[in-house]
């Protein structure tokens, strides 16, 4: 736990001068969307401006401040119009057809039922991307050993330290010392995507795909298809059943079944929910304090800035925060999975997992 | 825009985003399984096996460096023991033939002594009865003297004068 600090400390070191810029930020685009249309009261235009950065898109545009940089058109590389590469239709003209409102909220599953199958790379892909091109950078600078293979500067240190953290205080801490380490390199992998994809919304400039719904969607189902997975290969298909209707009288079997089923789906989503919220909001809060300036006055800066600045801290450990959160609840999920299997062997553990 | 649609734009789940984060985990974890968790895993528990094995080795040879002291100490005590025995045993045969020696050498002494005395003695019987004879003897020839010759008073003095120096003379003759 002492390593985690000492990280967090390090990178908001690291960090914060970068931040700096940051607070100027929605002055440049303040102005820029407010010379384009028509005048708007600026509380609703800083919302506006706050919901377009936070959430996913066709398109990407490295917010600089005073400068307006062209926006990179990820998804029209991959197909410019319905029909063209990876932008599907189910029949001509599908894409165009709007969504009914009240299917609003939930737009892109509609449109998706609807025959428009829309599989281009967005926004919060590129931002995996270039996420997973930082962890493959930090990992290629950390691959310096001594012939003892003991690692050598900060990268190394930092890569090991985080990965027998993940194995030592997740993986086996939950799993056990034997399933624990077969399961370590896919739960490194989810700390490290999600720690990865966390940070790089932090850079200011950068968006983070953790905190839109799809990406944690994805994520939680990879869990769950692993939890099942390690339930089914530790107590076989039958033992895994049986287990759903639990150890009680015949007449509960079926409102058992319906709890434990339930409660298959709420695990992960609960994780899904938990992190894309975190992510979502606190990008958001931070947003809303420094728009204070533009929508109150420029006075607010003395109070907003300071504010930020702290909630920014904050936000550095609330990545790795929410990165060891979704990785330690897998492990525990894959840990409860894998107890299944003792169930038939030893029935006094039983209890004690549950 | 309108701000509702905007504010349903973060609820907004794309299928095409959910299939892009799948494949991109997939490949990552594929990837970083072989090139990176696999082999540092490896070097992490090779690590910690050499670093068991020589803590192992150390313990064992500790312990066998152990051994090896107490027996040295025990030999060491052991040999001190026997030596101060050795010195003690010689210290005691030594005394042993001291007393010996000196109990025979007083008793050489002792019979030299008593030798010497009895020889004395039988000296001593032997002269005593020399003198009575001699005494003896010379009164008998005293008396003779006497009896033969007539002396005066001034022959008397000078005979007896001459009997008594005679006696003193005669046991040393």
């Amino acid at each position: 736990m002492k390593q985690l600090w000492t990280l967090v400390v390090a990178m908001s070191l690291v960090a914060f001068p970068a931040y700096a810029s940051e607070g100027h930020e929605e002055g440049g685009h303040g102005d820029e969307h407010g010379g384009h249309g028509e005048p708007k009261d600026k509380a609703s235009e800083s919302s506006e401006f706050i919901l377009h950065h936070v959430a996913d898109d066709t398109e990407f545009q490295f917010e600089l401040p005073f400068v307006h940089l062209p926006a990179i058109h990820v998804a029209e590389l991959f197909g410019a119009e319905p029909g063209q590469g990876l932008y599907l239709e189910r029949e001509p003209g599908a894409c165009h057809k709007p969504v009914e409102k009240s299917q609003e909220a939930f737009a892109g599953i509609f449109k998706f039922m609807n025959g428009c199958w829309d599989l281009r790379p967005t926004k919060a892909v590129l931002s995996m991307w270039i996420a997973m091109a930082f962890l493959a950078l930090v990992l290629f600078l950390g691959r310096s050993r001594d012939q003892n293979g003991v690692p050598r500067g900060l990268f190394a240190n930092l890569v090991e330290t985080l990965l027998l953290f993940v194995r030592d205080e997740i993986a086996i801490a939950n799993i056990g010392k034997e399933q624990g380490a077969k399961y370590t390199p896919y739960l490194a992998t989810v700390f490290f995507f999600v720690m990865f994809t966390n940070y790089l919304g932090l850079i200011p400039g950068f968006f983070t795909a953790t905190g839109v719904l799809g990406v944690t969607i994805a994520l939680s189902v990879i869990t769950f298809i692993m939890t099942q997975l390690a339930g089914i290969r530790s107590a076989g298909l039958v033992g895994y059943f049986a287990h759903l209707f639990g150890d009680v009288p015949v007449w509960m079997k079926p409102l058992m079944f319906l709890v434990e089923f339930l409660g298959l789906f709420t695990k992960p989503f609960a994780l899904l929910v938990r992190l894309f919220a975190n992510m979502l909001a606190g990008h958001m809060v931070l947003f809303f304090i420094l728009s204070l300036i533009f929508v109150v006055n420029i006075g607010a800066a003395a109070v907003s800035i300071p504010l930020a600045t702290g909630l920014y801290l904050l936000e550095l450990f609330v990545a790795i925060l929410q990165a060891y959160i979704f990785t330690l609840l897998t492990a525990l999920f894959i840990g409860q999975g894998v107890a299944l299997g003792h169930h038939h062997h030893a029935e006094g553990e039983d209890h004690a997992h549950h | 825009m309108n701000t509702l649609v905007l504010a349903s734009s973060f609820t907004d789940v794309k299928p095409g985003l959910i299939i892009w984060t799948w494949i991109t985990f997939i490949v990552v974890l594929l990837i970083l399984r072989k090139v990176a968790w696999g082999p540092l895993l490896k070097s992490v528990d090779d690590r910690e096996k050499n670093i068991v094995n020589a803590i192992e080795s150390a313990k064992r040879e500790r312990s066998e460096a152990e051994k090896l002291l107490t027996e040295q100490k025990t030999a060491i005590a052991q040999a001190r023991q026997e030596a101060a025995e050795q010195v003690r045993k010689t210290q005691a045969e030594l005394e042993k033939f001291r007393e010996e020696l000196m109990g025979k050498a007083r008793k050489e002494a002792d019979d030299l002594k008593a030798e010497a005395r009895r020889t004395i003695d039988e000296e001593r019987v032997k002269a005593i009865a020399d003198i009575k004879g001699e005494a003896v003897r010379l009164s008998l020839q005293v008396a003779e003297k006497l009896l033969s010759e007539r002396m005066d008073d001034a022959k008397h003095q000078a005979l007896a004068q001459q009997f008594v120096t005679d006696l003193s003379k005669k046991p040393s003759a």
